[in-house]
């Protein structure tokens, strides 16, 4: 019975990867993207969550505006939220053309908080989209694809209303010297073992914590957003809890190049995953906590042959799902 | 000439007006490295890119050059070329994604000569906002095996496979804007190896050093004696040689070329050069060997040629300051085949030959409005004369 059961779920896994896999060089008939967008009737938002981004924010913008609004118009708005960029980032992005919103002036009566998982609950409320495509903005071999691919699978297909990126991913670690990684450090190390415990059908998303990914409004307004790096996890994890695996897809878009972090930057970052996830399986009650778990990353610098202290502190704070709150209600007529 | 000429300022506002197109075929081709002799790669998304612009005919020539070839509305006219090198000084190794800034781009190879490309893949695009067409095919090729030990191999091949007369060509490069050449010097590019045998005795006290040669070498070409009248000099360019500080150095290389307005004078020098070298090889007793990889003859256009003449016409109705020097590139085997053609540069900039060369956007537009005054005056027939 135990093994007949085994193989069902590997042929459901098996299937899904299968029909739900694609590669960008299956969408890029972009006037038929057009002409199917139309004929849905479909509005389309990007939206560029910012901060510290004056390298890469113009050539995201410039390259997106040209391709797939000018020469081909499957984007209807290109909207940068930012974080409070120190640097040019905002000038630069409004001098192309951009939408640009400071995430502190889009819903000012609500409690502020700083995080990327912000920025793109927040771009929930200033886009118009049915559809809204969230990109990195660190990006520096940017290409169209990583936009025309994302959305393929959501014009084209009935079923899929979410659709996630993934990437031969080299990071640029020193001048000249690229290397492959397949998946992402913090993906290999944490995420997948965790899927692998506890939602084995989710290990068939090759890079989950990919910045890239596309949904429909109907589907992410009905989700909490974590205001930080947790916002990926959660994102796969309640759109698999509410509408199950068969409505996200997976689209190869070959090769990236990002910003490196280093090791003690990445430990933050599974900190906070870890604690996004551990949060869901308690709701989903398949993990029970003896103890109140801490907010507080602890790591350690050697500074002059003396240990330092470095406590990164996070509340875990999560946004509601947008369709609560009343100021998205009333500008969407969902009163 | 004057009913091109007075549309041109209001080019400029319409080509700025596209200019996120533009930027983005400077990046996306740009961004692809493309040294010399390996430019398939760059190539291909050239082409891609101009049939994705609704090229007539997007093909490659039998020594891959990338061309695309938009129909003229007479076919009885012949073509008229624009052309841009496609390599770079650049390996693969080396970062090339760009930064794009409110004001420039910056990145390896940006002003060498990928703008010029950018440009090039651009115009069909161009055209159809301008609303402009010609009588002449415009032939767009991006050559290949342009720079260096390249010799212009692409260029030198196009032109002379082509089945057909060319009615005139624009050669475009990165900067300095107001740049137009017209005329070629006659030109040897040489390296010279200087290699002190590895059979040498450790313990021998007056050992050879290989750079102490060749800057031997290089005084004795300093005293030669050049005339003003042809115009002629040698160009120390490259340099190279050792290993450690404090270790004689057993390999020196040296790189150089003779210019000249008289190709007589070009292989005079190039004969005395010879002499020199066999002299300092035999008096050190090393191994000193002279290889020339690239030559041009000497051909220009005369400054009343009409198409100078329009040209500078056109860049001054744009507010354009022409600057006129003898140019080493594509013109050269335009001019020697009897092709009408000057070369012009898009924009301005700096950091030219570094990997974070940077080139101004805003004056491109005024740069690209100057390709496109030139293209309609040859179409209008000043080559033709």
């Amino acid at each position: 019975m135990c093994l007949w059961l085994l193989i069902v779920v590997f042929v459901m896994n098996s299937n899904w990867l299968k029909n739900k896999t694609f590669h960008f060089s299956e969408f890029r008939d972009l006037n038929n993207l057009v002409k199917e967008k139309e004929k849905k009737n479909l509005t389309i938002s990007l939206c560029l969550p910012t901060l510290n981004e004056e390298k890469t924010i113009a050539k995201e913008i410039i390259i997106m505006k040209s391709e797939l609004m000018m020469r081909y118009p499957l984007l209807d708005e290109i909207v940068v939220i930012d974080s409070g960029s120190k640097d040019k980032t905002v000038d630069i992005a409004s001098s192309y053309g951009a939408d640009v919103y400071n995430a502190d002036d889009i819903l000012p009566e609500l409690e502020k908080h700083k995080g990327k998982g912000e920025n793109l609950w927040k771009a929930l409320y200033v886009t118009k989209g049915d559809i809204l495509v969230y990109i990195d903005a660190d990006i520096k071999n940017i290409h169209h694809r990583f936009v025309y691919a994302l959305l393929g699978p959501l014009i084209l297909n009935d079923e899929i209303k979410y659709s996630k990126a993934f990437y031969d991913r080299p990071i640029a670690s020193k001048r000249n010297i690229m290397r492959a990684t397949g998946g992402g450090r913090v993906t290999e190390l944490v995420i997948r073992p965790l899927f692998s415990l506890f939602f084995p059908e989710l290990t068939q998303i090759i890079q989950p914590l990919s910045g890239e990914y596309a949904g429909y409004r109907e589907l992410l307004d009905k989700i909490p957003f974590p205001i930080g790096y947790g916002v990926e996890t959660s994102m796969i994890l309640d759109i698999y809890e509410k509408w199950g695996l068969d409505v996200i897809a997976q689209v190869d878009l070959e090769k990236r190049v990002h910003r490196n972090q280093d090791t003690k930057a990445l430990g933050r970052m599974s900190f906070v995953i870890l604690k996004t996830f551990f949060y869901r399986l308690e709701k989903l009650g398949l993990f029970e906590s003896k103890q109140e778990m801490f907010n507080e990353m602890i790591q350690y610098n050697l500074v002059k042959n003396n240990y330092e202290t470095a406590i990164y502190s996070f509340e875990g704070f999560e946004r509601p799902p947008m369709i609560e709150i009343q100021q998205y209600r009333e500008k969407f007529n969902l009163c | 000439m004057g009913n091109y000429l007075k549309k041109l300022p209001s080019f400029v506002d319409e080509i700025r007006s596209i200019r996120e197109t533009i930027i983005s075929n400077i990046v996306l081709i740009g961004q692809i490295p493309a040294p010399t002799f390996r430019e398939q790669d760059r190539a291909k998304i050239f082409l891609e890119r101009l049939a994705d612009f609704q090229v007539d005919e997007c093909t490659t020539d039998a020594y891959q050059n990338p061309i695309g070839i938009i129909r003229g509305t007479n076919s009885s006219r012949p073509p008229i070329f624009v052309v841009a090198h496609l390599d770079t000084f650049f390996g693969k190794d080396v970062d090339h994604n760009y930064i794009i800034t409110e004001k420039s781009i910056i990145g390896a190879g940006i002003l060498e000569n990928s703008v010029s490309v950018g440009v090039l893949a651009s115009l069909p695009e161009i055209f159809r906002k301008l609303n402009l067409s010609f009588e002449s095919d415009i032939v767009l090729a991006g050559v290949v095996q342009s720079i260096g030990k390249g010799n212009l191999c692409g260029i030198r091949h196009l032109l002379k496979s082509w089945p057909s007369s060319i009615r005139g060509g624009i050669c475009i490069e990165g900067c300095e804007l107001g740049r137009l050449n017209y005329y070629s010097d006659g030109m040897i590019r040489c390296n010279l190896d200087c290699n002190i045998s590895s059979n040498t005795r450790w313990e021998h006290h007056f050992r050879p050093n290989a750079i102490l040669v060749i800057n031997e070498v290089v005084n004795q070409i300093l005293k030669m004696r050049l005339p003003q009248k042809p115009r002629s000099r040698v160009i120390f360019g490259k340099i190279s040689g050792g290993i450690k500080h404090g270790l004689i150095a057993h390999d020196g290389k040296l790189g150089f070329e003779i210019q000249s307005t008289s190709d007589a004078m070009v292989k005079a020098m190039m004969n005395e050069i010879s002499d020199i070298i066999s002299d300092v090889s035999h008096e050190y007793g090393v191994n000193l060997k002279l290889k020339a990889i690239s030559n041009l003859s000497a051909s220009r256009l005369k400054y009343n040629h009409p198409l100078v003449k329009n040209t500078v016409a056109v860049m001054e109705t744009l507010g354009i300051n022409p600057v006129s020097e003898h140019s080493v590139s594509e013109l050269s085997i335009f001019l020697s085949r009897n092709i009408p053609a000057v070369t012009l540069a898009i924009t301005k900039g700096k950091n030219y030959h570094l990997e974070n060369s940077r080139m101004l956007i805003e004056p491109m537009f005024k740069g690209i409005a100057q390709v496109i005054g030139v293209l309609m005056a040859i179409d209008s027939g000043v080559c033709d004369e």
